[in-house]
Protein backbone atom coordinates (compact mmCIF):
# COMPACT_ATOMS: atom_id res chain seq x y z
CA UNK A 1 0.00 0.00 0.00
CA UNK A 2 2.61 2.29 0.93
CA UNK A 3 4.57 1.70 -2.57
CA UNK A 4 1.34 2.50 -4.18
CA UNK A 5 0.99 5.94 -2.67
CA UNK A 6 4.31 6.45 -3.10
CA UNK A 7 4.21 4.98 -6.92
CA UNK A 8 1.06 7.85 -7.20
CA UNK A 9 3.44 10.86 -6.06
CA UNK A 10 2.76 10.80 -2.49
CA UNK A 11 4.78 10.25 0.92
CA UNK A 12 3.99 6.95 3.09
CA UNK A 13 5.75 4.49 5.04
CA UNK A 14 3.84 0.95 5.89
CA UNK A 15 4.16 -0.18 9.59
CA UNK A 16 2.93 -3.55 10.81
CA UNK A 17 1.39 -3.59 14.09
CA UNK A 18 -1.36 -6.04 15.63
CA UNK A 19 -2.31 -2.53 17.41
CA UNK A 20 -3.26 -5.50 20.19
CA UNK A 21 -3.16 -3.36 23.08
CA UNK A 22 -2.33 0.37 23.93
CA UNK A 23 1.63 -0.31 23.91
CA UNK A 24 1.55 -1.84 20.54
CA UNK A 25 -0.38 0.92 18.70
CA UNK A 26 1.48 3.69 20.51
CA UNK A 27 4.56 1.70 19.06
CA UNK A 28 2.88 1.56 15.73
CA UNK A 29 2.06 5.61 15.55
CA UNK A 30 5.59 6.58 17.01
CA UNK A 31 6.98 4.12 14.19
CA UNK A 32 5.25 6.30 11.68
CA UNK A 33 5.84 9.45 13.05
CA UNK A 34 10.11 8.67 13.18
CA UNK A 35 9.32 8.21 9.45
CA UNK A 36 6.95 10.68 8.65
CA UNK A 37 7.61 13.60 11.10
CA UNK A 38 4.34 14.56 12.73
CA UNK A 39 0.84 13.05 12.51
CA UNK A 40 -2.48 15.54 12.05
CA UNK A 41 -5.17 12.58 11.29
CA UNK A 42 -5.63 9.05 11.83
CA UNK A 43 -8.29 6.53 10.17
CA UNK A 44 -8.83 3.57 11.70
CA UNK A 45 -10.16 1.20 8.82
CA UNK A 46 -8.97 -2.12 9.94
CA UNK A 47 -11.62 -4.95 9.89
CA UNK A 48 -11.30 -8.80 10.70
CA UNK A 49 -12.79 -10.30 8.16
CA UNK A 50 -12.95 -13.33 10.57
CA UNK A 51 -15.62 -10.88 12.44
CA UNK A 52 -17.83 -10.75 9.38
CA UNK A 53 -18.43 -14.29 8.64
CA UNK A 54 -22.00 -14.76 9.91
CA UNK A 55 -22.79 -17.16 12.15
CA UNK A 56 -25.64 -17.64 15.28
CA UNK A 57 -25.35 -16.02 18.33
CA UNK A 58 -25.93 -19.36 20.06
CA UNK A 59 -23.62 -20.89 18.01
CA UNK A 60 -20.40 -18.46 18.93
CA UNK A 61 -18.55 -19.81 21.73
CA UNK A 62 -16.88 -17.24 24.61
CA UNK A 63 -13.88 -17.47 21.78
CA UNK A 64 -15.69 -16.43 19.03
CA UNK A 65 -17.33 -13.77 21.15
CA UNK A 66 -14.14 -12.21 21.79
CA UNK A 67 -12.65 -12.36 18.66
CA UNK A 68 -15.25 -10.73 17.08
CA UNK A 69 -16.61 -8.28 19.17
CA UNK A 70 -14.24 -7.65 22.72
CA UNK A 71 -11.15 -7.82 20.43
CA UNK A 72 -12.09 -5.04 17.98
CA UNK A 73 -13.28 -2.61 20.78
CA UNK A 74 -10.16 -3.38 22.32
CA UNK A 75 -7.83 -2.59 19.13
CA UNK A 76 -10.59 0.92 18.01
CA UNK A 77 -9.53 2.36 21.85
CA UNK A 78 -5.83 1.35 21.85
CA UNK A 79 -5.93 3.25 18.76
CA UNK A 80 -8.03 6.15 19.47
CA UNK A 81 -5.78 6.48 22.76
CA UNK A 82 -2.60 6.22 20.80
CA UNK A 83 -3.48 8.72 18.54
CA UNK A 84 -4.66 11.28 21.85
CA UNK A 85 -0.84 10.95 22.33
CA UNK A 86 0.63 12.38 19.13
CA UNK A 87 -2.24 14.96 18.82
CA UNK A 88 -3.13 16.40 22.42
CA UNK A 89 -0.70 18.88 22.03
CA UNK A 90 -1.48 19.70 18.21
CA UNK A 91 -4.88 18.53 17.68
CA UNK A 92 -5.99 16.62 14.59
CA UNK A 93 -8.61 14.51 13.16
CA UNK A 94 -9.93 11.12 14.09
CA UNK A 95 -11.85 9.10 11.52
CA UNK A 96 -13.23 5.69 12.16
CA UNK A 97 -14.74 2.90 9.48
CA UNK A 98 -18.13 2.25 11.32
CA UNK A 99 -20.58 0.05 8.48
CA UNK A 100 -23.96 1.36 8.06
CA UNK A 101 -25.12 -2.64 10.00
CA UNK A 102 -24.04 -0.72 13.21
CA UNK A 103 -26.92 1.38 12.75
CA UNK A 104 -29.58 -0.89 11.10
CA UNK A 105 -28.32 -4.07 13.15
CA UNK A 106 -27.60 -7.41 11.06
CA UNK A 107 -28.49 -11.28 11.33
CA UNK A 108 -25.70 -13.54 12.01
CA UNK A 109 -23.32 -10.53 12.82
CA UNK A 110 -23.78 -9.55 16.53
CA UNK A 111 -21.26 -9.27 17.72
CA UNK A 112 -19.28 -7.53 14.97
CA UNK A 113 -22.23 -5.14 15.11
CA UNK A 114 -22.01 -4.65 19.01
CA UNK A 115 -18.07 -3.64 18.51
CA UNK A 116 -19.75 -0.47 15.77
CA UNK A 117 -21.93 0.66 17.96
CA UNK A 118 -19.05 0.40 20.67
CA UNK A 119 -16.83 2.40 18.57
CA UNK A 120 -19.32 4.94 17.50
CA UNK A 121 -20.03 5.50 21.06
CA UNK A 122 -16.19 5.39 21.64
CA UNK A 123 -15.47 8.24 19.08
CA UNK A 124 -18.85 10.42 20.34
CA UNK A 125 -17.10 10.45 24.17
CA UNK A 126 -13.72 10.97 22.16
CA UNK A 127 -15.06 14.10 20.53
CA UNK A 128 -16.78 15.41 23.55
CA UNK A 129 -13.45 14.99 25.68
CA UNK A 130 -11.28 15.99 23.39
CA UNK A 131 -12.74 19.19 21.62
CA UNK A 132 -10.80 21.37 23.61
CA UNK A 133 -7.53 19.45 22.34
CA UNK A 134 -8.23 20.37 19.09
CA UNK A 135 -9.06 16.99 18.36
CA UNK A 136 -12.33 16.11 15.97
CA UNK A 137 -13.34 12.33 15.56
CA UNK A 138 -16.09 11.25 13.25
CA UNK A 139 -17.36 8.05 11.95
CA UNK A 140 -17.83 6.92 7.92
CA UNK A 141 -20.53 4.36 7.38
CA UNK A 142 -20.08 2.26 4.06
CA UNK A 143 -21.81 -0.75 3.27
CA UNK A 144 -20.17 -3.23 5.28
CA UNK A 145 -19.49 -5.61 1.68
CA UNK A 146 -17.27 -2.54 1.25
CA UNK A 147 -15.04 -3.53 4.15
CA UNK A 148 -15.18 -7.81 3.64
CA UNK A 149 -16.14 -9.54 0.46
CA UNK A 150 -19.41 -11.40 0.65
CA UNK A 151 -20.47 -9.62 3.99
CA UNK A 152 -24.24 -8.96 3.52
CA UNK A 153 -26.43 -5.77 4.68
CA UNK A 154 -29.91 -6.35 5.67
CA UNK A 155 -30.15 -5.12 2.45
CA UNK A 156 -33.89 -2.83 3.43
CA UNK A 157 -33.94 -0.62 -0.01
CA UNK A 158 -31.64 -0.57 -3.10
CA UNK A 159 -29.11 2.67 -2.65
CA UNK A 160 -30.97 6.08 -4.22
CA UNK A 161 -28.14 6.84 -6.47
CA UNK A 162 -27.99 3.58 -8.29
CA UNK A 163 -25.32 1.30 -7.43
CA UNK A 164 -23.30 0.86 -4.69
CA UNK A 165 -19.99 2.77 -3.35
CA UNK A 166 -16.48 2.21 -4.24
CA UNK A 167 -13.90 2.56 -1.91
CA UNK A 168 -11.82 4.81 -3.85
CA UNK A 169 -14.38 7.03 -5.63
CA UNK A 170 -16.94 7.79 -3.01
CA UNK A 171 -15.70 7.01 0.26
CA UNK A 172 -12.31 7.66 0.90
CA UNK A 173 -13.28 11.66 -0.42
CA UNK A 174 -15.60 11.42 2.58
CA UNK A 175 -12.97 10.50 4.69
CA UNK A 176 -10.73 13.21 2.88
CA UNK A 177 -13.64 16.09 3.70
CA UNK A 178 -13.08 15.32 7.48
CA UNK A 179 -9.86 14.85 7.57
CA UNK A 180 -9.44 18.31 5.73
CA UNK A 181 -10.00 21.88 6.07
CA UNK A 182 -13.62 21.68 5.04
CA UNK A 183 -14.32 19.34 7.74
CA UNK A 184 -12.88 20.96 10.55
CA UNK A 185 -15.81 22.12 12.47
CA UNK A 186 -17.52 18.43 12.12
CA UNK A 187 -17.06 16.45 15.29
CA UNK A 188 -19.18 13.64 16.80
CA UNK A 189 -20.61 12.69 13.53
CA UNK A 190 -21.50 9.66 11.62
CA UNK A 191 -21.89 9.99 7.85
CA UNK A 192 -23.04 7.51 5.86
CA UNK A 193 -21.51 7.00 2.13
CA UNK A 194 -23.86 4.18 0.71
CA UNK A 195 -25.81 6.16 -1.74
CA UNK A 196 -28.84 6.42 -0.33
CA UNK A 197 -29.68 3.24 1.39
CA UNK A 198 -29.30 3.76 5.55
CA UNK A 199 -31.11 7.34 6.04
CA UNK A 200 -31.00 7.72 9.59
CA UNK A 201 -34.01 9.95 11.19
CA UNK B 1 -50.48 -10.13 42.46
CA UNK B 2 -51.87 -10.28 39.10
CA UNK B 3 -51.38 -7.92 35.92
CA UNK B 4 -49.95 -7.95 32.53
CA UNK B 5 -47.11 -10.66 33.45
CA UNK B 6 -49.10 -13.01 35.29
CA UNK B 7 -48.12 -16.80 34.58
CA UNK B 8 -45.02 -15.14 33.71
CA UNK B 9 -41.17 -15.70 34.56
CA UNK B 10 -39.01 -12.89 34.26
CA UNK B 11 -35.14 -12.68 34.78
CA UNK B 12 -33.82 -9.25 35.88
CA UNK B 13 -30.18 -9.09 36.00
CA UNK B 14 -28.45 -6.45 38.61
CA UNK B 15 -31.57 -6.45 40.67
CA UNK B 16 -30.13 -5.76 43.95
CA UNK B 17 -30.57 -2.02 43.90
CA UNK B 18 -31.33 0.59 41.51
CA UNK B 19 -33.13 0.47 38.92
CA UNK B 20 -32.80 -3.52 38.45
CA UNK B 21 -34.55 -3.11 41.28
CA UNK B 22 -37.04 -1.18 40.49
CA UNK B 23 -37.79 -3.21 37.16
CA UNK B 24 -38.32 -6.73 39.69
CA UNK B 25 -40.43 -4.77 42.01
CA UNK B 26 -42.74 -3.48 38.94
CA UNK B 27 -42.76 -7.15 37.67
CA UNK B 28 -43.27 -8.72 40.30
CA UNK B 29 -46.54 -6.09 40.81
CA UNK B 30 -47.75 -6.78 37.54
CA UNK B 31 -48.07 -10.37 38.29
CA UNK B 32 -44.98 -11.45 36.93
CA UNK B 33 -42.24 -14.53 39.19
CA UNK B 34 -39.55 -12.67 39.39
CA UNK B 35 -35.55 -14.14 39.03
CA UNK B 36 -33.40 -12.02 40.96
CA UNK B 37 -29.80 -12.37 39.43
CA UNK B 38 -27.16 -10.56 41.01
CA UNK B 39 -24.22 -10.89 42.62
CA UNK B 40 -24.63 -9.39 45.80
CA UNK B 41 -27.31 -10.06 49.28
CA UNK B 42 -28.97 -7.22 48.22
CA UNK B 43 -30.79 -9.42 45.72
CA UNK B 44 -32.03 -11.06 48.98
CA UNK B 45 -33.43 -8.04 49.87
CA UNK B 46 -34.86 -7.32 46.72
CA UNK B 47 -37.04 -10.36 47.07
CA UNK B 48 -37.59 -9.61 50.46
CA UNK B 49 -39.38 -6.54 49.57
CA UNK B 50 -41.48 -8.19 46.73
CA UNK B 51 -42.61 -10.58 49.06
CA UNK B 52 -43.71 -8.42 51.58
CA UNK B 53 -46.20 -6.85 49.06
CA UNK B 54 -47.45 -10.77 48.01
CA UNK B 55 -45.27 -10.28 45.15
CA UNK B 56 -43.20 -14.44 44.15
CA UNK B 57 -39.46 -14.10 43.25
CA UNK B 58 -36.33 -15.82 44.09
CA UNK B 59 -32.54 -14.59 44.20
CA UNK B 60 -29.90 -16.95 42.48
CA UNK B 61 -26.82 -15.44 42.78
CA UNK B 62 -25.19 -14.83 39.86
CA UNK B 63 -22.16 -13.14 38.67
CA UNK B 64 -22.99 -12.54 34.52
CA UNK B 65 -19.46 -12.52 33.76
CA UNK B 66 -19.94 -16.21 33.77
CA UNK B 67 -21.81 -18.32 31.46
CA UNK B 68 -22.32 -21.02 34.44
CA UNK B 69 -23.51 -18.77 36.75
CA UNK B 70 -26.17 -17.22 33.86
CA UNK B 71 -27.04 -20.66 32.53
CA UNK B 72 -28.19 -21.47 36.57
CA UNK B 73 -30.10 -18.37 36.95
CA UNK B 74 -31.95 -19.85 33.88
CA UNK B 75 -32.31 -23.38 34.80
CA UNK B 76 -33.78 -21.78 38.40
CA UNK B 77 -36.38 -20.53 36.79
CA UNK B 78 -37.36 -22.96 34.10
CA UNK B 79 -37.53 -24.75 37.52
CA UNK B 80 -40.38 -22.50 38.27
CA UNK B 81 -42.53 -20.54 36.04
CA UNK B 82 -39.98 -20.79 32.90
CA UNK B 83 -38.26 -17.70 31.61
CA UNK B 84 -40.68 -15.83 29.46
CA UNK B 85 -38.82 -12.67 30.11
CA UNK B 86 -34.67 -11.54 30.31
CA UNK B 87 -33.31 -8.40 30.80
CA UNK B 88 -30.16 -7.74 31.43
CA UNK B 89 -29.85 -4.66 33.57
CA UNK B 90 -26.42 -5.45 35.41
CA UNK B 91 -23.68 -2.83 34.85
CA UNK B 92 -19.80 -3.02 36.12
CA UNK B 93 -19.71 -1.61 39.53
CA UNK B 94 -17.24 1.12 38.13
CA UNK B 95 -19.88 2.27 35.95
CA UNK B 96 -20.07 5.71 37.53
CA UNK B 97 -16.36 6.25 38.48
CA UNK B 98 -15.66 9.72 35.78
CA UNK B 99 -13.17 8.87 33.71
CA UNK B 100 -10.67 10.24 30.91
CA UNK B 101 -10.65 8.41 27.68
CA UNK B 102 -6.97 8.09 27.75
CA UNK B 103 -6.46 7.41 31.28
CA UNK B 104 -9.13 4.57 30.61
CA UNK B 105 -6.89 1.47 31.93
CA UNK B 106 -7.70 -2.55 30.38
CA UNK B 107 -8.93 -3.23 34.12
CA UNK B 108 -11.78 -0.95 33.70
CA UNK B 109 -12.59 -1.52 30.25
CA UNK B 110 -12.52 -5.38 30.93
CA UNK B 111 -14.94 -4.59 34.01
CA UNK B 112 -17.32 -2.73 31.57
CA UNK B 113 -17.07 -5.07 28.57
CA UNK B 114 -17.51 -8.36 30.95
CA UNK B 115 -20.27 -7.21 32.27
CA UNK B 116 -22.21 -5.77 29.77
CA UNK B 117 -21.30 -6.93 27.16
CA UNK B 118 -20.26 -10.29 27.93
CA UNK B 119 -23.26 -10.68 30.68
CA UNK B 120 -25.50 -9.95 27.43
CA UNK B 121 -23.99 -12.35 25.11
CA UNK B 122 -24.47 -14.61 28.40
CA UNK B 123 -27.79 -14.27 29.05
CA UNK B 124 -28.79 -14.31 24.87
CA UNK B 125 -27.01 -17.83 24.61
CA UNK B 126 -27.98 -19.53 27.66
CA UNK B 127 -32.00 -17.35 27.91
CA UNK B 128 -32.34 -18.40 24.27
CA UNK B 129 -33.49 -21.81 24.89
CA UNK B 130 -35.69 -21.39 27.52
CA UNK B 131 -37.82 -18.49 25.85
CA UNK B 132 -40.97 -19.34 24.24
CA UNK B 133 -41.19 -18.80 20.27
CA UNK B 134 -43.51 -16.40 19.66
CA UNK B 135 -43.56 -14.53 22.58
CA UNK B 136 -40.29 -14.36 24.13
CA UNK B 137 -38.82 -11.26 25.49
CA UNK B 138 -35.08 -10.02 25.39
CA UNK B 139 -34.39 -6.45 26.99
CA UNK B 140 -31.02 -4.95 27.17
CA UNK B 141 -30.27 -1.55 28.93
CA UNK B 142 -28.86 1.26 27.46
CA UNK B 143 -27.73 5.21 28.19
CA UNK B 144 -28.00 8.11 27.30
CA UNK B 145 -24.10 7.93 26.93
CA UNK B 146 -24.75 5.24 24.66
CA UNK B 147 -26.31 7.50 22.08
CA UNK B 148 -24.71 10.83 22.74
CA UNK B 149 -21.41 9.87 23.89
CA UNK B 150 -20.47 10.97 27.03
CA UNK B 151 -17.65 13.62 28.48
CA UNK B 152 -17.43 11.78 32.22
CA UNK B 153 -18.37 8.43 31.52
CA UNK B 154 -16.51 6.97 28.01
CA UNK B 155 -16.25 3.18 28.85
CA UNK B 156 -19.90 2.91 30.21
CA UNK B 157 -21.15 5.05 26.92
CA UNK B 158 -19.18 2.54 24.75
CA UNK B 159 -20.26 -0.36 26.29
CA UNK B 160 -24.19 0.74 26.09
CA UNK B 161 -23.67 1.69 22.60
CA UNK B 162 -22.38 -1.18 21.53
CA UNK B 163 -25.66 -2.94 23.94
CA UNK B 164 -27.81 -1.23 21.07
CA UNK B 165 -26.02 -2.61 18.24
CA UNK B 166 -26.30 -6.12 20.00
CA UNK B 167 -29.30 -5.94 20.08
CA UNK B 168 -30.35 -4.37 16.73
CA UNK B 169 -28.78 -7.24 15.22
CA UNK B 170 -30.29 -9.98 17.56
CA UNK B 171 -33.98 -8.75 16.82
CA UNK B 172 -33.31 -9.34 13.51
CA UNK B 173 -31.54 -12.86 14.84
CA UNK B 174 -34.67 -14.07 16.61
CA UNK B 175 -37.60 -12.26 14.62
CA UNK B 176 -38.19 -15.81 12.70
CA UNK B 177 -38.65 -16.78 16.60
CA UNK B 178 -41.37 -14.85 17.48
CA UNK B 179 -38.52 -13.58 20.26
CA UNK B 180 -38.14 -9.66 20.60
CA UNK B 181 -35.27 -7.65 21.89
CA UNK B 182 -35.52 -4.26 22.79
CA UNK B 183 -33.87 -1.52 24.55
CA UNK B 184 -34.62 0.64 27.47
CA UNK B 185 -32.62 4.06 28.05
CA UNK B 186 -33.56 5.32 31.52
CA UNK B 187 -32.56 8.47 32.87
CA UNK B 188 -32.94 7.22 36.89
CA UNK B 189 -32.04 8.23 40.63
CA UNK B 190 -29.62 5.13 41.34
CA UNK B 191 -27.93 4.87 44.34
CA UNK B 192 -24.79 5.99 42.66
CA UNK B 193 -26.33 9.48 41.73
CA UNK B 194 -27.90 9.58 45.24
CA UNK B 195 -24.00 9.08 46.50
CA UNK B 196 -23.00 11.81 44.47
CA UNK B 197 -25.70 14.77 45.00
CA UNK B 198 -25.03 14.13 48.50
CA UNK B 199 -21.28 14.92 47.86
CA UNK B 200 -22.60 18.14 45.47
CA UNK B 201 -25.56 19.44 46.51
CA UNK B 202 -25.59 21.58 42.72
CA UNK B 203 -25.79 18.20 40.92
CA UNK B 204 -29.57 17.33 40.77
CA UNK B 205 -30.71 20.61 39.66
CA UNK B 206 -27.78 21.41 37.25
CA UNK B 207 -29.15 17.66 35.72
CA UNK B 208 -32.78 18.42 36.14
CA UNK B 209 -32.12 21.78 33.89
CA UNK B 210 -31.31 19.06 30.98
CA UNK B 211 -34.27 17.05 31.75
CA UNK B 212 -37.62 18.92 30.01
CA UNK B 213 -39.92 17.07 32.46
CA UNK B 214 -37.33 18.99 35.44
CA UNK B 215 -36.43 15.28 37.61
CA UNK B 216 -34.63 12.60 37.35
CA UNK B 217 -36.76 9.30 36.97
CA UNK B 218 -37.91 6.66 39.61
CA UNK B 219 -36.89 3.32 38.64
CA UNK B 220 -39.68 1.77 39.85
CA UNK B 221 -42.61 4.06 39.40
CA UNK B 222 -40.72 6.10 36.28
CA UNK B 223 -38.18 3.66 34.37
CA UNK B 224 -39.52 0.36 34.98
CA UNK B 225 -43.53 0.24 34.03
CA UNK B 226 -41.78 0.56 30.22
CA UNK B 227 -39.91 -2.51 30.64
CA UNK B 228 -43.44 -4.35 31.49
CA UNK B 229 -44.82 -3.00 28.94
CA UNK B 230 -42.24 -3.75 26.66
CA UNK B 231 -42.68 -7.72 28.48
CA UNK B 232 -45.76 -7.77 27.91
CA UNK B 233 -48.90 -8.69 25.49
CA UNK B 234 -48.98 -4.96 24.15
CA UNK B 235 -45.23 -4.51 22.78
CA UNK B 236 -45.36 -8.49 20.71
CA UNK B 237 -45.00 -6.39 17.52
CA UNK B 238 -42.21 -4.25 18.78
CA UNK B 239 -38.70 -5.19 18.16
CA UNK B 240 -35.17 -4.07 17.66
CA UNK B 241 -36.17 -0.43 19.27
CA UNK B 242 -34.64 1.86 21.55
CA UNK B 243 -37.31 3.21 24.23
CA UNK B 244 -36.20 5.99 25.45
CA UNK B 245 -37.69 6.50 29.26
CA UNK B 246 -35.25 9.48 30.41
CA UNK B 247 -37.94 13.17 30.81
CA UNK B 248 -37.75 13.78 27.63
CA UNK B 249 -33.61 14.83 27.87
CA UNK B 250 -33.37 12.68 24.38
CA UNK B 251 -34.94 13.68 21.76
CA UNK B 252 -33.09 12.67 18.62
CA UNK B 253 -34.70 10.38 17.19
Amino acid sequence: MADAVRRGGGTAVGVTSQLGSRAEAEQALAEATGALGPLDVVVHALVDPAALVAAPLTETDEASWDARCEAALRTALACAQASFVQLRDRGGRLVFVTPTVGLTGAAGLVPYVTAVEGIRALVKSAARQWGRHGITANCVAPPVALVAAGAEDPGIEAPALGRPPATRRDVAPVVAMLAGDPGHFVTGSTVTVDGGVVMAP
Amino acid sequence: MSGPLDGRGVVVTGAGRGVGRGIALACAAAGADVIVASPGENGAETVAEIEQRGGSAAWVRCDVTRGDDVRAVMAAARGRRGVHVVVHNATSRRSSEPTRLEDLDGAAWEDHAAVSLRGAYHCARAGLPALPRDGGRFILMTSPAGMEGSTMLPAYGIVKGGLRGFAKSLAREWAPLGVTVNVVSPLAETPAMIAAAEQDPGLRPRLARRIPLGRMGDPEHDIAPAVVFLAGDGARYITGQTLVVDGGRFMLL
